[in-house]
């Protein structure tokens, strides 16, 4: 069997890497508030959505947590009208991407506190196998 | 002189406590995963009730039971959990980290408990 104290700081390891993930997704969302096609009426930049999966890794005996998904949102875009933009189609309406900068700072907020936690968990399981190791120091 | 059963305890105990370690890290890993129900382990105390007394193996052919906090008795269940929200994720941060708290002082005093032990022990080795 695997170590408890060792396997919890791989589990954490793995909430740490789908956190930052998912700031990654966030950023490009972000990054992408404004790219529109190029081309009269082309669909502009789609937000992506991230999802999670518990899965138990047989080796370590403990649930961890894998990207199941990275999706598109489908909720329509929203339109502007601007004739002189290239997108524009032949009404002169420009579709803009359907990124919502309050969502996704609230999403990217919430990311941080998980990353927290987890790193909060590393910290504790590295100071529990410490306490152990000092058992043999003579003191 | 008959052995002494506190560190028996006390390294049973931290075997407990490790393992809920690596459950409450499963839970805070989990944190936004849609649907993921956090688990706990069952107290100590129950633990250590439901431990039968150790039988002694007088002949070669006895087996050992299993240890009680062995993973195979480690049975989760769900906490109740602190917030309803939509995705059905029962994971509260602040409990979990929490619980982490109280494991990691547990396993402190466990540990000091040991060392205390053994400075005795060695003192009255010394003393001979």
């Amino acid at each position: 069997m695997f170590d408890p104290l060792a396997a919890s700081v791989r589990v954490a390891g793995s909430g740490l890497q789908a956190q930052s993930h998912r700031v990654r997704i966030v950023s490009e969302n972000l990054a992408n508030y404004d790219s529109t096609g190029n081309t009269p009426g082309a669909n502009p930049y789609t937000r992506k959505t991230i999802s999670f999966g518990a899965e138990l890794d047989r080796a370590l005996g403990a649930t961890v947590v894998r990207i199941k998904r990275i999706d598109f949102d489908h909720t329509p875009y929203p339109v502007q009208r601007d004739p002189s933009h290239p997108a524009a189609d032949a009404n002169g309406m420009v579709k803009h991407p359907n990124v919502n900068m309050l969502t996704e700072l609230a999403d990217i907020r919430e990311a941080n506190r998980s990353y927290e936690a987890n790193l909060q968990v590393v910290k504790q399981a590295r100071a529990m196998i410490g306490m152990t190791i000092d058992l043999m120091r003579s003191s | 002189m008959r052995p002494i059963h506190l560190f028996d305890i006390t390294s049973q105990h931290n075997q407990w406590l490790a393992n809920r370690q690596s459950l409450i890290a499963s839970n805070i890993a989990n944190a936004n995963t849609t649907g993921y129900q956090a688990a706990d382990l069952k107290p100590f105390e129950e633990v250590l009730k439901a431990t039968k007394l150790e039988m002694t193996t007088t002949a070669p052919g006895h087996m050992l039971p299993d240890p009680p906090t062995s993973a195979a008795s480690a049975d989760k269940r769900a906490g109740s959990t602190w917030d309803i929200v939509h995705s059905g994720n029962s994971v509260t941060l602040e409990k979990e980290l929490m619980k982490a708290g109280e494991v990691n002082s547990a396993y402190s005093l466990n540990t000091s408990v040991i060392k205390s032990f053994e400075r005795m022990m060695l003192t009255a080795s010394r003393a001979v």
